[in-house]
This record gives structure tokens, sequence and C-alpha cells, in this order.
């Protein structure tokens, strides 16, 4: 597949010559193409094989306020020097209906490129060898019990080669691939029917399918137990969140609340926040995009303005650090870009978003957690988590948990909701384990999907609301 | 269906890339049928941040997509947003690669035939949507502003406008051919409300899509957001409780329609994944539960003449007092049953495979007045919005009710924090006791409001 080449010199000065003439005050254009395999199986026959090509170009103008943007497919110049006229139309338009003004400050610029590291490129692996790879997950799963009624596996890779340019004379040219892997297991006995979900992904090569190795036989084997598992019944409990529930935890019910997109548009509870105590002491929040591997399923090198990806402390010993900014909060909040404006492609406009967002580790071991609680929940996973983030109202559904009874793990509980108040919860944090794990994921907003990693330790929490159907 | 004479002139080479892309499928031997789908859609959005205009965007795509199936049942699937023939011809070849190497699916059966659609479907095109110039919809949003600053205990609205128009082709190799142009607009808002002198803020939301810019209506939009913010103020924390449950409209989508449009998605059902498996022309929900799914109302948003493989939509009754009657169904998923497909394949755009979903939902209404649902009850709650949905495969549901309130003495009272409804939805189906006589529409969701007579509620008090 192409990817798109750089512009040539005299396109750029003709785009710079017709913003400056219409006054527009930043510009920017992404321009992308991008090509991937989708293979999905369910109980061993073809769902779907395909294959597809997407290119196009985004392109955004802004003044004073008002932001206008042109989504074009054809990426010959002529269509972006079209594009970039309608993109100053809109702005135009919007600017002089917007309330609010502000200016867009200038950073350095970067002009680099990037290309994902990576042992076996997707290219040099035939199809017939991810068909291979996908259908012994199927088989795996459909082999692993006579119970197992329905398998699902999905296999996913792509290269998006993309091309960044703006009126700051920033030119970043990327080329990342990425992969993913699912398997979805169903097991029935006496008209119980579970569902289990298992999803590796990162940024990487084909190399990245040897963390999948046996997730069909992961995925059954938890469908199996969830058999066994009974429904919870409500109350108020002692928690101890597993990482990836950690990770799923602190990503909805805190990192969300922390991007400053939101912070401006009055809608998180976390405005005015900053300096402020709003967690345990020994909370300590991150979000770091640029892990020394660069493989983790949101790291990224540059965010999809062009500003260079850095760890971002949230939250240090509990209190409110700093937010989550695209160009537009941080200039608004007169503060550096911390490299998080992030699109799903060139077609979307680039959100606060997060990246790698984990919470730091401690010195708890689970066994010592457990012993340490009398009356509790051990949660295992998740099925999903929200939050609304103008009231601080969040709940998760956790794919399973274990009660806690005099310091031991006793009987298995499966549709357990947890759910709270972010600001209350956080405070009542009581241990903190000490190891982190990753796990990946897909984060939506405003309609908006971007790959995102969460991640953390065991986490015991006090009083929790969980909600079961008894 | 369209024969070439009819087709507008603007969307001529749309037709010839189509057809040029079935001939070339054609020519290779080893296809057994074989579908093309090309598709252009135009968008346009204005977004509101703290009530004022923020930006405004426009989008262009137009793409196709290929299936080839061969003998085995192997589908090849590939698309592009490029309809060059040089590109259209590359696709395919992917296509095809795609289909020798894939395993088989003994399940196909085949693509469609050509079946003339019983009704004719109208009002499904607006030509001011197609047309519209950018600054039109400023009015809208002028009083969507308005009506927002006047309120002193608003913080602050987002929301936007957005409009889309598309228009798409199916072409198969047994015949099909047929053709759509169909636009929608939709106004949403949302709202922060603050309850004045105290520390506390409260949220809704609403939104409305029509096929025709002028059915648009902000003013009742944004009076509806902040109705539902300000029943979101006076938060209380409540005991654990077991009591009567009322869904609104919006209620009755989260966790009656929409669950239900997955469960009779017969894809879920034929793997044995949805709660509704061994239910079929069961009574198996009150008396009161009556839903049909219609694809063929003028005007509606989940109208259009023919679904996205080309078969004629339908009207179907799904629930007729309480018994549980049909299921939707694509191509693929009639082929394996041996019956005839319901019309119900959508595609999200070119870049999908058709997949199974409703048209138009209707939770079909009872005979009291809202007001008459509320009357006997001493305690109550009041489900408005949760985030949650029902586990599809047991029918379980655990939800935190984010916008819902405590009714006491027939009365709609506080607002609630952390509380948490619990319920079997096949529970839940046999205790619906009463139905308002009104419908609200949402999209292409229809519900009126729901009591339910008893359900566990879990506070945190």
């Amino acid at each position: 597949m192409e990817s798109p080449k750089p512009l040539e010199s005299n396109l750029i000065s003709k785009l710079t010559k017709l913003a400056t003439k219409k006054r527009i005050e930043f510009w920017d254009i992404r321009v992308a193409s991008s090509s991937g395999t989708l293979l999905e199986f369910t109980n061993g026959k073809n769902k779907e094989v395909s294959y597809s090509n997407i290119k196009g170009a985004g392109i955004r103008a802004f003044i004073n306020g008002g932001w206008g943007f042109s989504v074009k497919q054809n990426i010959s110049d002529s269509s972006i020097i079209e594009g970039l006229n309608e993109a100053i139309k809109l702005a135009l338009f919007a600017e002089r209906y917007s309330k609010f003004k502000f200016k867009i400050k200038e950073y350095d610029l970067i002009r680099d490129k990037y290309t994902t590291k990576l042992k076996t490129p997707l290219k040099d692996v035939d199809i017939e060898q991810k068909i291979d790879f996908a259908l012994q997950i199927e088989k795996d799963a459909h082999d692993f019990d006579p119970r197992v009624i329905n398998t699902n596996s999905l296999y996913t890779d792509g290269i998006i080669n993309s091309l960044l340019i703006n009126s700051f004379g920033s030119s970043i040219e990327q080329s990342i691939s990425i992969l993913r892997i699912f398997s979805i297991v169903y097991a029935k006995e006496n008209g119980n029917l579970q569902r289990n979900f298992e999803s590796i992904g990162g940024i990487g090569g084909y190399e990245l399918t040897k963390k999948a190795d046996k997730i069909g036989i992961k995925s059954a084997k938890k469908a199996i137990k969830l058999l066994s598992a009974k429904p919870v019944k409500g109350g108020k409990f002692t928690v101890i969140m597993d990482p990836k529930l950690t990770g799923v935890f602190i990503h909805e019910a805190f990192g969300h609340a922390c991007e400053a997109d939101l912070v401006i548009a009055k809608e998180s509870i976390l405005e005015e926040k900053l300096g402020e105590k709003v967690a345990s002491e020994n909370i300590s929040i991150i979000d770091d995009p640029t892990p020394s591997d660069m493989a983790l399923f949101g790291s990224y090198k540059f965010d999809d303005e062009g500003i260079a990806a850095k760890p971002v402390q949230l939250v240090e010993n509990g209190v409110l650090k700093t937010y989550l900014h695209d160009l537009e909060s941080a200039s608004r909040m007169n503060v550096s870009p911390n490299g998080h404006g992030r699109a799903s492609s060139y077609s979307s406009k680039p959100q606060a978003r997060m990246g790698v967002t984990y919470l730091k580790e401690h010195d708890w071991k689970l066994n010592e957690m457990i012993e340490d609680t009398k009356n509790g929940v051990l949660c295992e996973n998740w099925k999903y988590g929200y939050t609304n983030p103008a009231t601080g109202n969040f709940q998760f559904k956790t794919r399973n948990c274990y009660k806690i009874e005099n310091g031991e793990k006793t009987e298995l509980m499966r549709d357990v909701g947890l759910s709270g108040l972010i600001l209350e919860i956080l405070n009542r944090v009581s241990a903190i384990g000490n190891k982190i794990e990753y796990s990946d994921g897909v984060c939506g907003k405003g309609g908006q999907r971007v790959r995102n990693c969460t991640g953390g330790p065991y986490l015991r929490v006090e009083d929790v609301v969980m909600g079961g159907l008894q | 269906m369209i024969t070439k004479n009819n087709f507008p002139k603007e969307n001529n080479v749309l037709f010839n890339r189509g057809k040029f892309g079935l001939r070339i499928t054609e020519k290779y031997d080893k296809v057994k049928c074989s579908e093309i789908y090309v598709q252009k859609t135009d968008a346009f959005e204005i977004g509101l941040e703290k009530n004022s205009i923020k930006d405004c965007n426009k989008s262009e795509s137009c793409g196709f997509s290929v299936r080839v199936f061969d003998k085995r049942g192997s589908l090849g699937f590939a698309y592009a947003n490029d309809i060059s023939s040089k590109i259209i011809e590359k696709t395919i070849n992917n296509a095809v690669k795609m289909m020798k190497v894939g395993p088989p699916n003994d399940e196909f059966k085949d693509l469609p035939f050509p079946k003339k659609s019983n009704s004719k479907v109208t009002g499904i095109y607006d030509k001011n949507i197609k047309d519209l110039e950018f600054e039109t919809p400023f009015d809208l949003i002028k009083d969507m502003i308005k009506i927002s600053s006047d309120d002193s205990q608003v913080v602050t609205q987002s929301g936007d406008f957005s409009s889309l128009y598309t228009y798409y082709y199916v072409f198969n190799s047994n015949g099909i051919e047929i053709s759509s142009k169909e636009t929608a607009a939709s106004l949403t808002s949302s709202i922060v409300v603050k309850n004045n002198g105290k520390n506390e803020t409260g949220n809704g939301f609403h939104w409305q899509i029509e096929r025709k810019y002028k059915d648009l209506d902000a003013i009742k939009v944004v009076n509806k957001t902040l109705q539902m913010a300000k029943m979101n103020l006076n938060r209380i924390k409540i005991e654990t409780m077991n009591v009567p449950l009322i869904l609104t409209p919006k209620g009755v989508i989260s966790l009656i329609l929409n669950p239900i449009a997955s469960a009779i998605n017969a894809d879920t059902f034929q793997y044995n994944r949805s709660f509704l498996v061994g239910k079929l022309n069961k009574k198996i929900g009150s008396d009161l539960l009556n839903i049909e799914d219609n694809g063929l109302i003028n005007g509606a948003v989940g109208s259009s003449e023919f679904d996205a493989e080309g078969v004629p939509c339908q009207n179907k009754k799904i629930f007729e007092n309480g018994v549980f009657l049909s299921l939707l169904h694509n191509s693929f998923t009639a082929g394996k049953d041996n019956v005839e497909s319901t019309g119900n394949a959508q595609r999200n755009s070119f870049s999908s495979t058709p997949n199974i979903g409703s048209t138009n939902l209707y939770f079909n209404p009872g005979d009291y007045k809202t007001q008459e649902l509320f009357e006997d009850i001493k305690i109550g709650i009041l489900l408005d919005y949760t985030g949650d949905s029902p586990n599809l495969a047991t029918g379980d549901f655990s939800g935190l009710i984010l916008n819902g309130n405590i009714i006491r003495n027939g009365e709609i009272q506080e607002s609630l924090n952390e509380t948490m409804v619990g319920i079997n939805i096949l529970d839940l189906f046999n205790r619906i006791e009463k139905v308002s006589n009104k419908l609200e529409v949402y999209g292409s969701k229809n519900a009126p409001y729901v009591k339910i007579s008893n359900v566990q509620i879990s506070g945190s008090k």
C-alpha cells in the first residue's frame, strides 16, 4: 500500500497563502491511507474474510474561537486546496457566532518520521497463515469442553500511513502497524448460558500473535467456570479489584473527568480541583503513551495534532496535578499541550483523550490483601463500565467475583455491578497492590473510538455499592 | 425497482461503477454469487459547546464493497473508498482471493433474488437536507442557545445539529438492482443544571432525528432536556426496597426495546446466544406486551423500501399479547432457517457486511393516561435512563439509575444517587401492569410509559 506522499513545498506555500489571506490563525491537514485484514469465524465457519483500503484527508481551520473541518477522500493537491477553502468558510461561519473568543498558542514545530518498531511485517505473512491462526483459536475454544456451544474468533490487523502538516510548520510522517485478536465463547449447562470475552492487542507486527497463543483455551476455560458462578446479592462491601478492573476503573471513573475539553465545557466534576486532594494519599495516576517498547495498544509517539507524547502525572499522592490536553484546551487554560489530542482517523477532529492510563503500584501483595479482609469480594475483569462525568456516578460490570469471608476466598459469583461516586470512592482506597498489569481496549467519546491501554495493580476499596439480582 | 431510465443523472456514475464491478465479479469462475454495494454520503454538523457555536464540519464519502461467495459458502469481502475502475478491479481481486483461501460455510445458501416490494415508502428523502446551506440550521441552534441562556439554573449546554444525505445501490448476480436515496437531520442537546443554593449539579439529554428538515423542533428538544436535567437534582441515597417501577419512554427503550432488538436478531438467536431461545410462539409476557417492527412507515427514520441486500422491508408483529412471534432475518440467517428474509439487513456504511437490525420498533400503546400509572403508588421508582443493558444471553439485568426519581404517594420527588435496579427481563415482561396511551418517538424507536409491578432496588443508604 502506498503512503501519502509528503506535500510538495509549493503546495504548502499555496495553502499558507490561502489561509493568511483569509485571516486564518491556525490550520492543519492530516492525510492518511490505511489497509487492513479482518478475519471472523464462528463455530469454525467463515463469517467474514475481508480486506480494506481507505484513504482521505481531514482539514481544519481555526479563527478566533471558531473551527471549521472538512473531510475529503480525494487527496490530490486540488482536492486538498478545496478542502482548506471549505474549512476556512466553515471556520469563519463558526467564528461569527461563537461567544468564546480565544487563540491557539503557537508551539515549536516538529519535523519527524515515526515507524512502528516490529519484527515480522504484516505484509510478509500469508493470509492463509493468518486464517490458520484464527481457526486454531476457534478449535481450541470449541474442543475445550462439550459445554461450549458457540465460539467466535476475530483476527484484525492494519497499517496506517499518515502525514500531518500544520501552520506552525510541523510535518510528521508516521507508519503505524496494529494487530488485535478476540475470542468470545458461550457455554451452556442446564439452561444456564454464560459468555466470556478475551482480547489481546498491540502496536507491532505479526509477532504480537504470540501473546494470543492460548487465547481460545483461556476464553473457554473462563466461560466454563462462569457456569458454576451464582448471581450476586446486592449490598455494600469491601472490594478488591484485579489489575484489569483497576485499570478500567481508573480510565472510566477518573480519566474521562481529567479530559480538559470536558473541564472547559463544564462537564467534569474535576473542574477547579487542580492542586486539591481528590484521592487517598497513596494514589498516583499517570497517563504515559510512550512506554519503553511502544508496543502497548494505547501507545503513540505523536498525537493527532503533532504534539510529542510524554508521561503526564494526573494525580500525585492523592492531589490532582493536571488535565489531559489537546491544543485548544491547552491554549484556553494557558498551559503547554501535553500530547493528548487524538482522533479516531483522518475523518474525525482531535479531542482530549487518554492513551495509556495507569494507577501506580504500592506495597501490598494480593494474599495479604485477602487475609486482611473480613467481609468482602474479589472482583475479576470487566464487561463494561461508564461514568457520568458531570455527577460523578459510575458503574462497572465485572465478569465475576469471589466472596471473601474472614480472610479467605470462597464462593464464585457473576453479574456483579459496582457503583459509586468518583470523588468519594478514590478516598476510600485501603490497599494498593505491588504489581501493575496492562490491558488493551478501545474507548469511545463523541462518536470516536481510539485505541487505549489501562493498567494498575490489585486495589482494595471500602464501602462499594454492589448491585445484584437478589 | 428502479430502471436505468429513471435514475437521477447525478448518480449515473455510481450506477455505472456498480454495474462495472458486478460484471468483473462474473468473470471469476470460482464465484458462485456476488454483490456490489456502492454508497455516497454527505454529512454536515454544527457543534455546540458551553452554549455557544464552536465548530462546523463537513464530510463527503463515496465507496463500495464487494461480497463474493464460492460454492463452499466461503465469503470474500473487500471495500475501498475510491470507485475508479483500477481500484474496483483490484478490490474485487482481493475479495476473490479472500474467498478462495477462506474456510467453508455450509450454512450459506444464496444471495437474495429480486422480489417486488408491496408498498412504496415515501417521505424518506428531503431535498432541503441534501441541498442544505450551512447557514440555514443556525436558526435552530439560535433557539437552543437562547432557551438555555435564559434559564438561571443552566450551567452549560452542549449538542449539535447534523444532517446526512445517503445514496446507495445494491446489485447482485441474482438480478437484484435497487437504489435508495435517503436523508436525515438531527438535533441533540445535553444540559448541566445547578441547584441554586446547593452545591449540586444534574444533567439531562434529549435528541430528535427526522427525515425532513422542517420537522425538527429545537424548542421542544431543549425544553425536554431541561426538564430531564432539573429532575436529576435533589439527589438522595435510598434504602434497598422492593417496589413498583415506572419506565419512561427512554427507560422502555433501554430496558425493553433495545434488548428485544438484539435478542430477536436471528444471528444471535441461531447461535443460542439470546435469552429468547426456546420461547418462539410461547406466551412469555403480560398481555400488554405488544411490539412490532415496521419498516414501511412513510417518513419514519427506520423506514426504507428495500433493506441493505435489496430485500423488501416489511411490517412484523414481534410480540402480540405477550406471545413471542417473530425473528429478524437477513438473507444468510433466513437461508439457514429455510425461511424468507424479513428484510432486516442493515449496513452502517459500505465498509460493513450486512448485519441484522430493527427498522422502526414500536411498543404499542395501552389504555392509561400517563398520570394514571403513578396514581396508586405509595412508594416506587421512576427510571428514565441507565447506561446499562441486560445480559443478552440470560436476560439478567442489574443497572445503575443515572436519571431516575423516587415516587411517593403518586408524585415524582427527589432524584437518586447510587441506586441500582436488578431484574431478569423475562420477569419484567410478566410484571408489566399498565401501559400509557401515548408514544414518544426517539429516532426509530417508539415507546410509551410502562409500569412494572415489583422490582428489586438496591440503595446505598
